[in-house]
This record gives C-alpha cells, structure tokens and sequence, in this order.
C-alpha cells in the first residue's frame, strides 16, 4: 500500500510535466513528422504523398542555397561571437597573466543589454541604423568622409549586415559564460604558474584555456543550435525571400506559410531538427571528451 | 503493471488533449445558399432584442481606409441594427494571419477584405463564398468600373465568376513637388536643357528628363524614387507597369505560357529602363519599399515618387500645397498601371446566418449614397463609375482626378493560387537584376523559366 501510495505520488508530482511535454513537444513534433509524407496545405488536409516531399528537399536548389547560407551565418557569427566573447571575458577578469579586480555591476550590466533585448525589434531598429540613405551609420561614415555602403540592399553586404546584429547582440551571451568558466578556475592555479615564472602565453595556453574549454563548447554548442534556427532577425532585417540571407528557418516558413505547402515545410523542418541533433550530439561529446581529459 | 498503465493514461491525454478544440457551431454553406435580391438594409425588427445583438466581423489591414470602413460600420449599425467590427492586422501579418484562420474549422471573420492576388486561393479552394448569383442582384455592374471588377472581384479574371464585391479601389500614381515645377528659375533651367516646359510628365521618355533634372546629389536632390522593395509585392508592382507599358506581359491568361513574354525583349528594355531610373534617386532606392518611396518624398529630397494613391491623403496632409499627383506616365499610345486595393469576400467557413448578414452589409456598402460617404473617409477610393466621373469627385482632392483617370489603365499580376511563389521568385529576380548580381536578360530568362515551373507544378499548364 504503501509502495502504490509513493508510485502514486511520483506521478503526482512527475505527471503534469510529462503531459505538457509531451502535448507541446511531443505531440507536435511527431504531428511534424506525420504532415511530412502529405500534401497538406494550410487550408486543406493533402493526401499521402510517400516520400515526395523529402525528395523534394534534397532536389530542390532553394533548400542547397539556403544550406550553405545558413552554415555560413552559423560558422561567421558563433566564432566571432566565441573569439569577441572570450576576450571581452579575458579583458574583465585579466586573466590573461594575472588577475584583476571582478568587473563592476553596472558594466556587466551594460554589456549584458543587447542579449536581453528582443531580436525582432532589434532587426527593426537595426534597419534604421543601417539603412543607406538615411541611415544613422551611413551619416556617421559620411561624417567623417568615408564611403556609404549600402548595407540593406548590396547582395554582397545583405549577410554581413544581418551577422553585424547577431554578433552584437549575441557577443555578450558567450562573455557572461566564459566569465563564469574563468571565475571557476582556482586562483592557486595562477599562483603555482607564477611561482614557477610561467609566461602569460603558457599561462594562457596551458591553464586558462584548458579550463574554460568545456563551458566554451557548452556556449558554442547552445549558440549553434540557436542560430542554426535563425528566423527573427532575417525577417526583421532582409524578409523571408531575400536569397543572398534565407536561411532554412526561412525557407521553411515561406514555404509553409507563403507557398501554402505544409507538407514540404514539414519535411524541411524534420531534416533541419537531423541536422541539429546532429551537431548537439557531436557537441556533447565534445564536452564529454575535454571533461574526461581533464578528469572532471 | 500500475506504472504502465499510469503512463499509458497520461500518453492518450496528451494525444487526445489537442484535438478536442471546439467543434464546429455551424455549418459551413455551400454555394447555393445565396439569396439574390436581398434587401440590402433590413431595419431591425422592433422588439427583436437578438437583433440588436447581430455582428458582422471584418478583418483588413491595418490602415487608414480600415478606420474609415469602421465608421462606416457604425453608420450600417445605426440604419441596419448590425454591428460591425473591423479587426485590423498589421500588414506584415495579414496574409499569414487570414489563411491561418481559414485552416480552421471555423473561421473568425465573415468578411476578409483580401488582396486582388489572393482571390485565385480563395476561389480555388473554396475558402471564399462565391457570389455570381448575388452580387449582380446587390449592386448594377454597370456602376462598377470594369477595371476593378475583372481583377478585384472575378476569378478566373474575365470569366463572370464572381468572388468578392469591390471594397478600396486603388492604382499606382506618383506624387511630384509641386514647388519645384512651378519655380519659375528651374522652368526656364529645364526648357533651355531639353527644349520643352517643365510639366509632370506624360511619357515615360519626359519622366527620364525630369529626373535627370532635378538629380543633385550634391545638393541632397533627387530625380525620383520607384516602388523597389523586397518585403512582399513592391518591386513587382513597381516593374509590372512599366514592363506592360513597354508591350511586355507575365504570359498568356488562357494556355499560362510565359517564356517568351516575361523574357521577352520588351520586358528586358523596361527593366533596364527602370533600373537606369535608380541612377536619379536617393541612395539606397534599389530597395525601397511602399513607406521608404513616401520618406524619401517627404523628407524633401525627391522629386516625384511613385506609390499607391491610398497613401497619397496621407503624404498631402505632410508636404500641403507642395505636393502635385499624376498619372502613370505612357510610352507611344500604352499606358499600363498596377492595380491596388481589395474586395469584400465572404467566408465560406461561417454559418449561414452569418453569411447573410455579411451580404447585407456588403450590399449597402455599394450603394451609391453609401460610396459617397466611402470616398470622404481617410483613403477611401471607390470603383463607381458614376462617381468617378463626377467633377465632384475629381475636384474634391489633388489625387482625385489622376486617380480617376488612372482606372482604365489597371492591370494586376497573376491572381492564381500559386500566386505567392510566383511573387517571391518575381521579387528575387527583379531585385538581382537591380542589384546587379544578374543582367536584365539573365534575370528575366531565369525568372521564365521559374514561372513556368511553378505554374506547371500547381497544375494549370497542361497537356505537356
């Protein structure tokens, strides 16, 4: 009885969880996987159509562009947020050789602002920042008698423009984990370097780096997955359609919503979720491998 | 045994749980519920305290002609004892939003005021009530110029099928400075350089001089600015006009064969014709869209710029007695403008009685004294004919007369289901072209080869 009464409230306790897990993920995304091998619309219920739609995906020009679009905002962005990031962290703590005091609340703070701010009204904002004629930027580099790219409308600068937001507001998220990687690491550690006149490259490269590495790979591995699905910020800065910024988030939703193909957009969205898994996993074990190196 | 069995419980809720939405409170109708003839504002029978509590919902864009259809509204509520409610979108959202709704088994709207593009969807896919039979008997056609009832009420345009019913008429204009062509030292400037007077121009080969005039970028002046933007529509509705004008087409209405006409030499000379323009206009003018066009006119820096005449009330209340308006430019005997605007469809997902009292508010919305009271609200542009016509009308506004003038020219883009893919990759080519990234042939033979797949894919070229 009193076995039944713990098994009971176990699932008291665990049960509301798990429902809405599984009505809010689980449910949707086998809904997801079950529309993919349909002909749905969004007004209508299609047919079955096998596996039409994935052979769509992989012929499909649109889908190989918006790939390689989508890899290259992904590599660009999480590695210059990674390299901004860490060394912003570095320059506060001074870890770099030595030490030096924590950083102030309020630069924190100040820092910290643009991670906190909605990506979809930065997009908007950003756009008057950056538009060509009569954007703020553009006046600043007239002011001071540079050039005035067009950075909206130039194919060539449409991603870079879009990477310039992400990174800004992305740059801050990878410092504020690489300070806690560096706040982790024992200061007794730098004291045995110091004494043993360690220098501060061989500091850098054989304790700081060592010892942040899981928690960088960690961020890394939570930022790729987030700007693999970059969405907001395209739609804010470029629109779903522009072909020189559309990722696969925005294929996908201009094919569910604009193309009115459901079924095709669920395939996309199915191959997306692979490859995320893929590189998460590939990340995890990443992290699993620097851990048991240094027998964390 | 008892853990499974919990499991399983907690599984079946969870898969049950999303598919117990509320079920459907009417029943959809089918086409032959139409009642032609219906008396277009039946008073509220009194005593009948149901009646009071009747509601027509409408759903449009956010904008000002949606805020002068809701006044109407309280105009048909006090006459007909109906209320009407007119939800309002942001535009960015409202395709989305609509077809959303239309997904469900019911929608939220009796009447959606959709795009002249989405009516090939609607029609299609039997999400908009088709009104053959009524609309004739609501309102004469013969009073609806024949412009706005090809492309905003018919599908398939030309075929007397009929739905939707014509709400905000509207057509592509430009706006000009008034006090720049009227000043008497640029006048002379401008005669002693081209051998003619400065006037708003009437040929597309004129529109090229002015431009050329008044671009000064030293002195933050510019010739013009077109409709290039790449949001949804606006280089499309930019480049159309001209690329008809030049004797260019998006294809064949009937076999929908386009190679040949969207590559074809007239339309490539319009798009190096248009993108030649952007050399006059602010920086930035390869992408401007509908709000962009009216700030770079705004702000004082250009010219002329082209837009939507709904926008025009709006740009006047800026720029005052500075600003002028004129008709699409014409290139030989050819004039060809973009049409704009919406019609009233009614939803097919709606009871019955819903149904019917859309089409009472739909029929006294087109009457004549009702579109008289239309055209004095913020951006309301009507397709009367009576009215167009009236020295009233065309005397009322700057912007009257050119839009008055501007009906018999209207054209639209394809209006079929595929619609929205035709539109996109329309977008991207033109805009490439634009950009530079293509040539014009180039970007005209990929946007062909583009369309004609995609109308082939959505089933309407056949026997290939």
């Amino acid at each position: 009885m009193g076995e039944a009464r713990t098994g009971l409230l176990k699932f008291g306790l665990v049960g509301p969880a798990l429902v809405l897990l599984i009505a809010l993920n689980v449910f949707p995304l086998l809904y997801n996987v079950a529309l993919s091998f349909t002909a749905s619309g969004m007004t209508d219920s299609g047919g079955f159509a096998g596996t039409r739609n994935y052979a769509a995906v992989f012929s499909e020009p649109k889908f190989a562009a918006a790939l390689r679009t989508t890899a290259v905002f992904v590599a660009a962005a999480v590695s210059a947020e990674l390299l901004l990031g860490f060394g912003l962290a570095l320059a506060l703590r001074g870890r770099i050789a030595g030490n030096a005091p924590p950083p102030s609340a309020f630069l924190l703070t100040c820092l910290l602002v643009p991670m906190m701010l909605s990506p979809a009204v930065m997009g908007l904002y950003w756009n008057l920042v950056l538009n060509g004629h009569y954007g703020v930027l553009n006046q600043v580099l007239a002011f001071a008698g540079l050039g005035q790219p067009q950075w909206l409308t130039d194919p060539r600068l449409k991603l870079v423009s879009v990477l310039i937001i992400d990174i800004w507001m992305w740059t801050p998220f990878m410092m504020l984990i690489a300070l806690a990687g560096l706040n982790s690491i024992p200061r007794y550690i730098y004291e045995a370097a110091e004494i043993d006149r360690a220098g501060a490259w061989c500091v850098f490269r054989r304790i700081t780096l060592p010892m942040c590495a899981p928690l960088l790979v960690l961020a890394v591995l939570l930022r790729t997955t987030d700007a693999l699905k970059q969405f907001d910020l395209v739609m804010a800065v470029t629109g779903p359609d522009d072909a020189a910024t559309q990722t696969l988030s925005a294929l996908l939703y201009r094919t569910i919503f604009r193309g009115d193909n459901v079924g095709l957009g669920s395939a996309y969205a199915c191959v997306v979720l692979v490859i995320v898994i893929a590189l998460a996993s590939v990340f995890t074990r990443c992290i699993g491998h620097i851990q048991k190196k240094h027998g964390r | 045994m008892r853990t499974r069995f919990a499991f399983c419980v907690i599984l079946g809720l969870a898969l049950v749980l999303p598919g117990c939405g509320k079920k459907d409170a009417g029943t959809p109708v089918d086409n032959s519920a139409v009642k032609p003839g219906e008396t277009p504002a039946a008073k509220p029978s009194e005593g009948s305290r149901n009646a009071a509590k009747q509601s027509v919902t409408i759903w449009w864009a956010q904008w000002a002609p949606a805020d002068g259809l809701q006044q109407l509204g309280l105009e048909f509520e006090k006459e007909a004892g109906i209320a009407v409610k007119v939800h309002q979108i942001p535009w960015s959202a409202y395709q989305d939003q609509v077809f959303l709704n239309f997904g469900n088994k019911q929608t939220d709207f009796d009447i959606v005021v959709g795009d002249s593009q989405w009516i090939g969807r609607g029609a299609a896919k039997g999400l908009y009530l088709e009104l053959t039979d009524w609309l004739p008997q609501a309102v004469d056609m013969a009073t609806v110029h024949p412009r706005a009832a090809r492309y905003l009420c018919e599908y398939p345009p030309g075929s007397g099928r009929f739905f939707a019913a014509p709400c905000e008429t509207d057509a592509v204009g430009f706006a000009y400075r008034k006090d720049w062509f009227a000043d008497p030292a640029e006048r002379a400037a401008f005669e002693k350089k081209y051998g003619y007077e400065l006037e708003p121009p009437d040929t597309w080969d004129q529109f090229r001089d002015i431009a050329e005039f008044f671009c000064r970028p030293g002195g933050k002046r510019y010739g013009c600015a077109l409709l290039t933007g790449r949001g949804y529509d606006s280089l499309v509705m930019g480049y159309q006009q001209i690329m008809w004008t030049w004797g260019g087409s998006w294809g064949d209405p009937q076999t929908y064969a386009v190679d040949g006409a969207v590559n074809a030499d007239a339309s490539v000379e319009a798009l190096e014709f248009m993108k030649a323009m952007l050399q006059f206009s602010p920086k930035g003018a390869s992408n401007f869209d509908y709000g962009q066009t009216l700030e770079a006119f705004t702000n004082g820096s250009t010219a002329m710029a082209m837009d939507y005449f709904a926008f025009f009330p709006d740009l006047l209340a800026r720029m005052k007695d500075k600003a002028g308006f004129f008709i699409m430019p014409r290139k030989g005997e050819q004039r060809a403008i973009s049409l704009g605007g919406q019609g009233f469809s009614i939803s097919t997902k709606r009871p019955a009685a819903q149904q019917d009292l859309a089409r009472k508010f739909i029929a006294w919305f087109l009457q004549e004294r009702v579109q008289k009271l239309w055209i004095t609200k913020p951006a309301g542009f009507t397709a009367n004919t009576s009215i167009l016509a009236s020295e009233e009308f065309r005397t009322a506004t700057p912007y009257n007369a050119a839009f008055a003038d501007s009906l018999d020219s209207l054209q639209d883009f394809w209006n079929v289901p595929a619609y929205n893919e035709l539109l996109a990759v329309a977008q991207q080519y033109l805009g490439e072209a634009l950009d530079g990234v293509k040539t014009p042939r180039e970007a005209l033979d990929k946007l062909a080869e583009e369309h004609a797949k995609i109308l082939k894919e959505s089933g309407l070229v056949k026997g290939e």
